[in-house]
């Protein structure tokens, strides 16, 4: 086989060459290769993306993949992902799963890069606390949250209702919801979503009580007579028409888009606070963020500051090292966490918090300021949920949902959720 | 080769002699079938490496305990024991799925055979209408669908603005529990264009003389009905009938979209297959999905055969 090459030619492919064996050979060094999952939105996806740029023209010789899926489908993929030994190097983890996914030996503990590689010193020491298992590390918080009710304020001031402050009881907030309902402002708008299948909502109340959803050594933490009073307070609710009734409420598939306050159904829900700023995105009326109500006036408040998330590391991953230096990158690099603003959250660096505090939007704003003047509001973390919450989260939704469309009482309604979530954390 | 394989001189045992009758035999078979072979072969690896090979997998998974994570854990017959004593998620979602099969698939059926009627009589822009009457049977299992649905029955969905024209104050369909299973069936029953096809198909075939012979004997249209298309369409609507049964007990996709994957409002759309989902995916309990998955096999092997075996008395077939 002949080939005839022109002079000019083999000049240009002779460069050409030249060149390719030049990236050839960064492509040769590049053995350093990380793979990232995690659950959320395209622009959560955007800003995840451009951190692993900024992370590959500071660090020669490294590829990083991401890729996203929505929260339902998030864990199906992952729990194959790991079956198939094919798990990301990077995962990032919920609160709920982490204590399944370490005990079963699919997450790697972290806790002997500190802090040399992973330097997480100016962290809150009970946001640490809350990604390890057993005494391990397995999981890095990616920013603070805490529950919150979430007004829309124009429909507020419609109806001539004040907006509820960090004293304002559940009684008052039901007058109000039903003051709201009543003026009639908004077609097919109520005063209040219906939280009564709501995890956080319940969770936060039992809190106020001095009980909790589940103890640390996984078993309940609360019985008959507080999900008795817990169902019958918000079925007094729907009685007043304080809140949306209870096919309304069935609508909520438990994300932003579907929330009554989104759909336009009612003029206060219940959320997370670092999802306000898509809840913002999707309204054109003004919201705003406010804490869950009182039980009584003193009482001490049910909040708590929450890891939105984590990011694990696989222990399949053949890339420890490198992930964890991306992670230690993600949380505390300045010019990483200005891309990344409050979008998971509120940083849990303190040096990062004031980095991303002096540029924040209004919206930001919001959310930071929500998180950082709950005061005594906020708690202690709980300890992580028990394999098994999943379930329970479903029981407390669907035995509300009988409830709400009168198939139960709320006594029995109380009853029947113990009685299931004692034998669902017996099964395990 | 090892001295095992020496044997004297001219000596050669049956056994080689056999082998190499039968090797001659089998090389022959294949010279001549293997074209057939090369192409089913992508049909062939799909059928044992996508369907029987994790077919066989998964009966092996439903006598264990395995989360996905660790090795599988023999537990014998523990998981079938539990679904047949202690469930009452699986006999919601039994409850729930053959009350969509009892009435999806009759009026599906008859929906279908009335339009396949209506178009076979000689309609102008037949295939149009084909056309777009298949159309839903496409979009059907897709998401798209199923998030339409959902705007359709909801409180202030296109349905309820229809009945407040009568004055009629309609609850949402979708989302609540006495009403919510029946807005899946009537998701079913319009998309009726593949046994609406199979129907026309079947109606084509009915000789026209028949319908001749019958009309100068003074028979009435309800008659010719009665007397001659549905006993010549008795063996499309069995086909029809096995192979919607059986499509209607896997249904998943609108329940799974419209319930936002719980089932709910309480267990109202707990279909089996999103409650077998739910058990694999969001509880991790693979092995006890798998027994549920072997048991939907047994149910719909069971009615099938039923089908099969009542057939002969009313399925008539031209001889």
């Amino acid at each position: 086989m002949s080939l005839r090459v022109s002079r000019r030619n083999f000049v240009a492919g002779g460069a050409t060459l030249l060149s390719l064996s030049a990236l050839g050979t960064s492509a040769f060094a590049q053995e350093q290769r990380l793979r990232l999952l995690w659950w959320g939105s395209q622009p959560r996806a955007d800003r995840t993306n451009k951190v692993s740029q900024l992370y590959q023209t500071k660090n020669a010789g490294t590829s990083i993949t991401g890729e996203f899926l929505g929260w339902g489908d998030y864990w199906p993929r992952l729990a194959t992902q790991v079956a198939g030994r094919n798990a990301p190097d990077v995962i990032q983890m919920d609160y709920r799963y982490i204590v399944q996914y370490a005990r079963r030996g699919a997450l790697a503990p972290l806790e002997s890069y500190m802090p040399a590689k992973l330097n997480l010193d100016d962290f809150d020491k009970a946001q640490i606390e809350g990604g390890s298992v057993d005494g391990h590390l397995y999981g890095v918080s990616l920013g603070a949250n805490s529950a919150a009710t979430v007004l829309n304020t124009t429909a507020f001031k419609e109806a001539g209702v004040d907006l509820p402050t960090q004293a304002t009881t559940w009684d008052e907030f039901a007058r109000m919801g039903a003051e709201i309902t009543k003026a009639g402002k908004r077609k097919g708008m109520f005063g209040l979503a219906d939280g009564s299948g709501g995890e956080p909502l319940f969770e936060n109340w039992l809190r106020q009580r001095g009980k909790a959803l589940y103890t640390a050594d996984g078993k309940i933490g609360f019985g008959v007579d507080d999900a008795s009073e817990w169902y019958d307070m918000w079925a007094k609710f729907r009685e007043a028409g304080a809140c949306v009734p209870a096919d309304i409420q069935a609508l909520d598939k438990n994300d932003i888009e579907t929330n009554t306050v989104s759909l336009g159904k009612s003029a206060a829900g219940f959320a997370h606070s670092n999802q306000f700023v898509a809840y913002q995105a999707m309204n054109k009326d003004k919201l705003a963020l406010t804490n869950y109500m009182r039980i009584k006036a003193d009482s001490k408040g049910g909040h708590y500051r929450k890891p939105s998330m984590f990011f694990s590391v696989s222990a399949q991953s053949k890339a420890i090292d490198l992930a964890v230096d991306y992670i230690n990158f993600f949380v505390k690099n300045p010019e990483a966490v200005l891309l990344l603003d409050v979008e998971r959250g509120i940083p849990e660096s303190a040096a990062m918090r004031e980095v991303v505090a002096a540029k924040l939007d209004e919206n930001g704003k919001v959310a930071l300021a929500y998180v950082s003047g709950l005061g005594d509001l906020a708690g202690k973390l709980p300890p992580p949920p028990p394999a098994g919450a999943g379930e329970g989260e479903l029981m407390l939704r669907n035995i509300a949902e009988q409830v709400g469309f009168g198939q139960l009482s709320p006594s029995d309604g109380g009853k029947q959720l113990v009685t299931e979530i004692t034998q669902i954390l017996a099964r395990g | 080769m090892s001295n095992a394989m020496r044997t004297p001189a001219g000596a050669i045992s049956v056994e080689r002699y056999q082998g190499a009758v039968a090797e001659g035999r089998f090389r022959r078979l294949w010279n001549a079938n293997a074209p057939g072979y090369l192409f089913l072969l992508p049909w062939l690896l799909g059928f044992f490496g996508l369907t029987l090979g994790p077919a066989l997998i998964s009966l092996y998974l439903s006598f264990t305990d395995f989360d996905m994570l660790q090795s599988p854990r023999w537990v014998g017959m523990a998981n079938y024991v539990r679904i047949a004593t202690a469930d009452p998620k699986f006999s919601a979602a039994m409850h729930v799925t053959l009350t969509y099969v009892v009435f999806s698939v009759p009026f599906k059926l008859t929906f279908a055979l009335l339009v396949a009627m209506a178009l076979n009589r000689g309609l102008r822009g037949l295939t149009f209408y084909r056309a777009i009457f298949y159309l839903p049977s496409l979009l059907g299992g897709s998401v798209a669908i199923a998030v339409l649905w959902r705007q359709l029955f909801a409180s202030d969905g296109l349905v309820n603005a229809a009945l407040s024209q009568f004055g009629i104050e309609g609850p949402s369909w979708i989302s609540h529990p006495n009403y919510s299973i029946y807005t899946l069936v009537a998701l079913s029953v319009w998309q009726f264009g593949s046994p609406m096809i199979i129907f026309l198909a079947g109606l084509r075939q009915i000789p026209q003389d028949m319908y001749e012979a019958a009309s100068l004997d003074g028979a009435s249209k309800f008659r010719q009905f009665y007397k001659i298309t549905l006993p010549l369409l008795t063996p499309v609507i069995f086909f029809n009938a096995v192979v919607q049964t059986i499509d209607a007990f896997k249904a998943f996709t609108p329940a799974f979209i419209i319930s936002g994957g719980t089932g709910g409002p309480i267990n109202s759309t707990l279909f089996y297959t999103l409650y077998l989902y739910q058990e694999a995916f969001g509880n991790f309990r693979m092995g006890y999905a798998s027994a549920l998955a072997w048991i939907l096999v047994l149910i719909i092997a069971v009615f099938t055969a039923f089908s099969f075996l009542t057939s002969r008395y009313w399925v008539h077939y031209d001889d």
